[in-house]
């Protein structure tokens, strides 16, 4: 998971790695006065979104009265910053910068151990800075603390090993004129694996990761099936089964996919049949049946939905016949009169497949259902004729 | 012939008196492999399908000093202590089933395996086969359904995906051919055995004759892969496939920042798939053209 800005802050602030005086403003609220309480007359306004290239595109302005600050704050709200929801905006000094750096850590999977990277030049454009600019320094995933004469890189690495993060970096670490260090931009993303250490249970570092506002990399909020679909795979079970992966897209075909490689795979099948996909959603793992049954009520709660592809590989170990009584406590709820394609094998295939059989008879469904001998992209093509006659 | 496993190979399983440890001591029997000792801490002396539990695997090797692999089946957060001690104790090969295990505690637990010289399968993986011969973990599924889909052969499967292996495996054996080894590298981003490992594995291998590889985008495991093949490291016919195309569709900068793209600076996937070619290696455009690609090999 990403965080903002102002969260990477407040934990760099914790560490010892100074950052500008700033507040953080939501829709709203008086973005005036928070200036004004700030009690800085240069100030930045920055956008509060998940991934890069907001300076490049409007959403860092320059201010410098209440005026113009409330300008700047409803204009960023109201702008489409590449399509990234806009959660919140930090105001915050203006720094006086003498020089641009750039630092970060994150895991290198070639030598699969963390990698520090510094460049004396940074700032927007680090990703044309000649390589010979750039220093890497492998660390020893079991060092408790490193030296080194970059600033700031023993209190990165102190975050990247108690927070739990893939990836903290500095950009651009700036020297002020007054030779002062400081971050003037911090970006986070935390390992949501390592949730277990960082709960109000149990705190590892100083971020509670209970407590984080819910977002979306979706350029938008995240809706109530997704907020709903994530819940299934929370609490004590968590690691039995992934049955919570639910992205809700624009299309009107649910789709219900099973395992990492083979749903991506598949997603490229439907899209190549010139079908929209209403979700993208795979369970994989063995789920109990109550978490597929969740999950499939979320698939098929969405409104327009005039078909559902079910397309798995032969399973390993998920229980075809367990998994599928969830489908199928859903579907005789719901009893949907558009075609349904089912393709899956796996342990005790011939027993799920009579069952949804006879839910397919009890309920007059219009459904065809496969074992292994069909193709997973030839399912699909049969998916699409059936649509067409529908 | 085959990689990883063979007639010898001997089998702990840490974890075995849970559920899904349970599961994975009956599969493994099931098709052969040699199971000898659980370990499950506090819960010494118990039997599991007739096999002696531990406290600990250095008690276990002790009585066991035989043992060649440990399956790890413990849940995530208990993965790394599990894998740790069993490094530890000096076992060469260690096996991880666990989903979601944290990344640190990967990490940690493959310096410990590299200054021990030992081999760690996964995190996330079902695992490997060799057709009538021996598995571990769970894949290929119930005995009946691992028979119809593995039969031994020459095409060495390599896949990121554990629903994959068995999907391929099954293209392969519909069209006629047969399995060296099916391998499950795990989805996660740091594999403890890579892509360019099991090609140099599979290269030594008198019954392999040919290799198809199901990849996923994200990553520089394919690299390693290209090296090795610069390196006549691996010179057997490859087809590869890298899935994922509908993620380009999804907003930009799912990942932040730009340490990845310096990490990986000129490797995305275009380039992947220019350098994969650049050695020879045949690059299917969907899954299903990896086996018409090798089918010519076998």
């Amino acid at each position: 998971m990403n965080l903002y800005e102002f969260e990477g802050k407040n934990i760099f602030e914790k560490y010892g790695i100074k950052i500008p005086r700033g507040v953080v403003v939501r829709r709203g609220e008086n973005f005036a006065d928070a200036y004004t309480n700030l009690g800085v007359s240069n100030v930045v306004v920055k956008a509060q979104v998940l991934s890069g290239k907001r300076g490049k595109s409007g959403g860092i302005k320059f201010c410098s009265s209440a005026e113009e600050v409330q300008k700047a704050c409803e204009e960023i709200f109201a702008m489409n910053l590449r399509g990234q929801y806009i959660a919140a905006i930090r105001i915050e000094k203006k720094l006086v910068i003498a020089e641009e750096q750039y630092l970060s850590i994150t895991y290198d999977t070639n030598k699969k151990q963390p990698v520090l990277i510094y460049s004396r030049e940074g700032g927007m454009d680090i990703e044309d800075v000649p390589e010979e600019i750039i220093v890497k320094q492998w660390i020893d995933i079991r060092s408790e603390s490193i030296e080194s004469d970059i600033p700031f890189a023993n209190e990165l690495w102190q975050i990247f090993l108690k927070e739990d993060t893939r990836l903290v970096e500095i950009n651009p670490l700036v020297k002020t004129t007054t030779g002062e260090w400081i971050a003037a931009d911090a970006k986070i993303a935390i390992d949501d694996d390592a949730f277990f250490r960082h709960s109000t249970e149990k705190m590892r570092g100083v971020l509670n990761w209970e407590t984080l506002e819910p977002r979306t990399m979706m350029g938008r909020l995240p809706t109530d099936r997704e907020i709903e679909a994530k819940k299934i795979d929370e609490g004590e079970a968590y690691y039995r089964g992934t049955a919570g992966k639910y992205i809700e897209m624009d299309g009107d075909i649910a789709l219900i996919l099973n395992g990492g490689g083979a749903s991506i795979a598949n997603m490229d099948a439907i899209i190549a049949e010139g079908l929209k996909p209403a979700n993208y959603t795979e369970y994989s793992g063995n789920p109990p049946r109550e978490k597929v049954q969740a999950l499939a009520k979320v698939v098929l709660s969405k409104p327009g939905v005039r078909g559902l592809w079910m397309c798995g590989v032969v399973a390993n170990f998920t229980n075809m016949k367990e998994t599928f009584l969830g489908i199928i406590d859903v579907l005789d709820e719901l009893k949907p009169s558009y075609p349904i394609v089912v393709r899956r094998d796996g342990p005790e295939s011939a027993e799920a497949i009579r069952l949804v059989e006879e839910c397919a008879a009890r309920n007059n469904l219009n459904l065809k259902i496969f074992n292994k001998d069909m193709g997973m992209s030839e399912s699909a093509k049969i998916f699409s004729g059936m649509l067409k006659q529908a | 012939m085959s990689i990883l496993l063979d007639n010898n190979t001997k089998v702990l399983i840490q974890g075995m008196t849970g559920k899904e440890g349970q599961k994975a001591a009956g599969a493994m029997m099931d098709y052969g492999t040699q199971v000898l000792c659980g370990v499950t801490p506090g819960k010494g002396g118990q039997d599991v399908v007739g096999k002696p539990v531990f406290n600990t695997v250095a008690e276990a090797v002790a009585q066991f000093p035989e043992t060649s692999v440990s399956a790890i089946y413990a849940p995530p957060f208990a993965s790394k202590a599990a894998a740790l001690e069993a490094i530890e104790a000096g076992i060469p090969f260690v096996y991880i089933f666990a989903e979601r295990v944290p990344i640190q505690d990967t990490a940690y637990i493959l310096a410990a395996a590299r200054e021990r010289g030992t081999r760690i399968l996964g995190p996330s993986s079902m695992g490997c086969i060799v057709p009538g011969v021996a598995r571990l973990g769970l894949i290929g599924g119930p005995k009946e359904q691992a028979d119809q889909i593995y039969q031994a052969g020459s095409i060495g499967i390599i896949s990121r995906s554990g629903g994959m292996t068995n999907e391929l495996s099954w293209q392969i054996r519909k069209n006629g051919m047969g399995q060296s080894t099916a391998v499950h590298v795990g989805g996660d981003l740091l594999m403890g055995t890579t892509y360019a490992d099991l090609l140099r594995l599979f290269e030594k291998d008198a019954a392999t004759k040919a290799v198809v590889l199901f990849g996923e985008q994200g990553g520089t495991y394919e690299f390693e892969a290209v090296e090795a093949i610069r390196n006549k490291e691996f010179t057997k016919p490859l087809s590869i496939f890298v899935g994922g195309k509908f993620t380009s569709s999804l907003p930009e900068g799912m990942n932040i920042g730009h340490a990845g793209a310096i990490v990986a600076r000129g490797q995305g996937a275009a380039e992947k798939e220019a350098a994969l070619r650049e050695v020879g290696a045949m690059i299917a455009n969907n899954y299903e053209e990896l086996i018409e690609l090798i089918k010519p090999f076998a």
